[in-house]
């Protein structure tokens, strides 16, 4: 069952657009849906103390991040009507500018594709065991903290 | 033996991300020795998964453990 398997979601580097536009194309079969939902995380080049963030490096407890996200999954499936649902992030570092997170809904009608890709994002954020490491242009780095 | 193993930035506390200890009971136990080793982590905010199950309360260790100490959490 797609709801219970343990599924790989990291990707070493960056999630490259071209990755983003075939997985959309892989859905013009599945002909049941009529709402896609996308979010796409980018590194952004804050400025902390004169400093500005060049790139992030993600690291992960991976063993308990996969369990973690089947977990999420399985929720998320027993509470939307979701046709598929599709979540890749990234390891290593990332530049500014360069896309980290994909996380990709698709249901029969659109809010339910929409509100479960706004609660995944929102669990994938606050439960992954993952951390990010702020690495500062020329040299420096500091420790990601989540809002 | 126990795998004990840090993340994020208990990985600057610590300056390792992986040590093996000798058996030990229980995560109270445990987590008393790393501080003991570990001064920083004293003052650090963490959580504690025995073999990928997130632990609040102490926690019997047996033998080939793999343990995390892990800070709050900043992906995505």
């Amino acid at each position: 069952m797609e709801t219970k398997k343990v599924k790989n979601i990291f990707t070493e580097g960056p999630v490259e657009a071209t990755f983003i536009a075939d997985s959309i194309a892989k859905h013009a079969t599945k002909t049941s849906i009529g709402g896609h939902s996308i979010f796409l995380g980018q590194v952004r080049a804050d400025m902390i103390d004169d400093k500005q963030v060049d790139a992030i490096e993600y690291t992960s407890h991976v063993d308990l991040a996969l369990e973690t996200m089947s977990k999420i999954r399985e929720d998320i499936f027993a509470k939307y009507a979701l046709t598929c649902m599709h979540v890749h992030h990234s390891l290593g570092v990332i530049k500014a500018g360069e896309i980290c997170l994909f996380v990709f809904t698709s249901s029969k009608h659109r809010k339910v594709a929409i509100d479960a890709c706004t609660e995944c994002v929102e669990r994938i954020k606050a439960e992954l065991p993952v951390w990010g490491k702020e690495i500062f242009e020329g040299e420096g780095y500091q420790w990601k903290i989540n809002k | 033996m126990i795998e004990v193993m840090f993340f994020g930035q208990l990985t600057d506390s610590t300056g390792v991300s992986s040590v093996m200890v000798e058996e030990v009971a229980n995560t109270d136990m445990l987590i008393d020795m790393m501080k003991m080793r570990y001064p920083s982590l004293a003052s650090s905010k963490y959580m504690v998964a025995v073999n990928n199950t997130m632990v609040t309360e102490n926690t019997i260790i047996t033998p080939g453990s793999k343990v995390a100490f892990m800070p709050p959490f900043s992906g995505g």
